[in-house]
């Protein structure tokens, strides 16, 4: 593989920064204030890609599924640390439900793609595993994020129709079952939109990193085509899935809604 | 209120006969977190017997609306006990309990859609599974018997006005047919005829299908055809007023 990489020699790498510069002159001359963030954002990126590194280069020299698992269990739990941080509810309490069903359904889909679609030997062989976890948890945690922000506000938005529905006879699921539709769908929305877009006006990091890699591109396109459907189902799965348990947290005992 | 009383009227001992709405010795409180907790119910005792018709009265924020969200478990008592026919409601399955006791909002809610679809929405729960839907002309005879019989069944809700729709909710309960009707401020944003429609076939389903109507107003109100029992909710007592 390291044939067809040019290697970017340390100093080379210092020189990307002139676009963390540019950045930080933009925010200075337009009063942004936005370079501390910039500059800790910059940090953040050396240090964590560094250590990641680090840690995959121990973790495909060991070949140990524990480790394999145990890596995948933390990038989960990063992932669902953010998707509970972008959503602004407090009443209801969601985060535990949130890891699990994160972690189960991505967990699931990981080892469709990987065992089945690209029949990696074995299925969690780590070079394979956790790059295409990594990807249906890094873009599957922004479609939980809207998911369940929309059925937040949603549900406090539209209390009265619940009420109301729920006064004629119906049940939570029932009360609630638009609102959990619009949930679904606006964290699915993204996803699709970008399998539009896909090829013609962006060439995706995988299939990107594979040609640069010197992969010939008929077979960068096909991994390509995976992760794009891949990451359709996951947000789907997850976006459903969890939104329909959390819905549940939205209400206490009788069917009483706890959002107005 | 000097001829007010803290307990329930005679007609309605508990023992002597279960009375379809009661309250006993219920407490409750709204918290909200680093607020003091705001009292609603101090021990509230309330028992309406069947087919009668009670007015509710206090002033704003009284916790009048309260009061009616408990009998359908909207609200959950802090302390004392909340019976449907000498049931607990806690002890009805929450879909069941809202159809014997049909809670109409103050501000009328309608789904988008026809008046028709508006009106058949409740049929289309799984609570209703195995029960006809009525046909047109049993949702007309509705809408007629609330003075709303020029409203086609084909108009979109959403263009009906605020007096069309509250008697448009009306029906739609109705048609349910509900042992108890609680209605919150009914008649507080409409027109006078939609109001005496509104309070007509309130009166009508104690009169003439022996339904159990619970009104709240914060005005003075007096029906025309039926003696009301009158409570008052004010300061977190509930007290009776005995019919003069």
């Amino acid at each position: 593989m390291d044939a067809g990489v040019i290697s970017i020699a340390p100093w080379r790498l210092m020189l990307a920064l002139v676009f963390a510069l540019i950045a930080g002159g933009c925010s200075l001359a337009l009063k942004l204030d936005l370079g501390r963030d910039l500059l800790i954002g910059t940090v953040r990126t050396f240090a964590q890609l560094f250590l990641m590194g680090w840690v995959l280069g121990i973790v495909f020299s060991v070949e140990s599924p524990w480790l394999v698992m145990g890596l995948f269990l933390i990038m989960a739990a990063a992932a669902a640390q953010t998707a509970r941080g972008r959503v602004k509810e407090s009443a209801v309490a969601f985060a535990w439900p949130m890891y699990l069903g994160m972690t189960a359904v991505y967990l699931l889909v990981t080892i469709t793609v990987t065992g089945a679609i690209v029949h990696a030997q074995p299925w969690w062989k780590p070079q394979y595993f956790l790059p295409i976890g990594g990807m249906v948890l890094g873009n599957s945690m922004n479609s939980v994020a809207v998911a369940l922000d929309r059925l937040f506000s949603d549900m406090r938005a539209r209390a009265a129709m619940v009420e109301m529905k729920l006064c004629l006879g119906a049940d939570a699921a029932e009360a609630s079952a638009d609102i959990v539709r619009t949930a679904v769908r606006a964290g699915m929305i993204p996803s699709i939109n970008s399998m539009m877009a896909v090829g013609l006006v962006s060439l995706p990091g995988m299939m990107t990193g594979q040609i640069l890699g010197g992969s010939d591109p008929t077979q960068a396109i096909r991994y390509q085509i995976v992760v794009m459907l891949m990451i359709v189902g996951a947000t789907a799965l997850g976006s459903t899935i969890l939104t329909l348990i959390i819905r549940r947290r939205c209400f206490g005992p009788g069917d009483r809604p706890l959002l107005r | 209120m000097s001829a007010s009383q803290t307990n329930t009227p005679p007609s309605a001992t508990p023992q002597a006969n279960a009375p379809q709405l009661a309250l006993s010795a219920v407490h409750f409180s709204y918290r909200r977190p680093g607020e003091a907790a705001r009292v609603v119910l101090k021990g509230a005792d309330m028992a309406v017997p069947r087919g009668a018709f009670a007015l509710l009265t206090g002033p704003s924020g009284a916790g009048k609306s309260t009061l009616l969200r408990l009998f359908c478990r909207l609200e959950e008592p802090d302390a004392g006990r909340v019976l449907l026919a000498g049931e607990p409601v806690d002890a009805l399955i929450p879909a069941i309990l809202r159809r014997r006791v049909s809670y109409l909002q103050q501000t009328p809610v309608v789904v988008p859609g026809s008046v028709r679809e508006n009106l058949l929405l409740p049929f289309g729960f799984k609570v209703s599974a195995g029960q006809n839907p009525p046909g047109d002309a049993e949702l007309s005879a509705g809408l007629a018997r609330l003075a709303a019989g020029d409203i086609p069944l084909s108009q979109e809700a959403g263009t009906l006005s605020v007096g069309q729709r509250q008697r448009l909710c009306l029906v739609r309960a109705l048609l349910t047919r509900p042992e108890v009707l609680l209605l919150d401020e009914p008649v507080s944003a409409l027109d006078a005829d939609s109001a005496r429609a509104v309070l007509d076939a309130a009166e009508g389903f104690c009169l003439d299908d022996g339904g159990t109507v619970v009104l709240v107003s914060h005005a003075a109100f007096a029906p025309a055809r039926v003696v009301p029992l009158r409570y008052e909710l004010s300061g977190g007592a509930l007290s009776w007023t005995p019919a003069s």
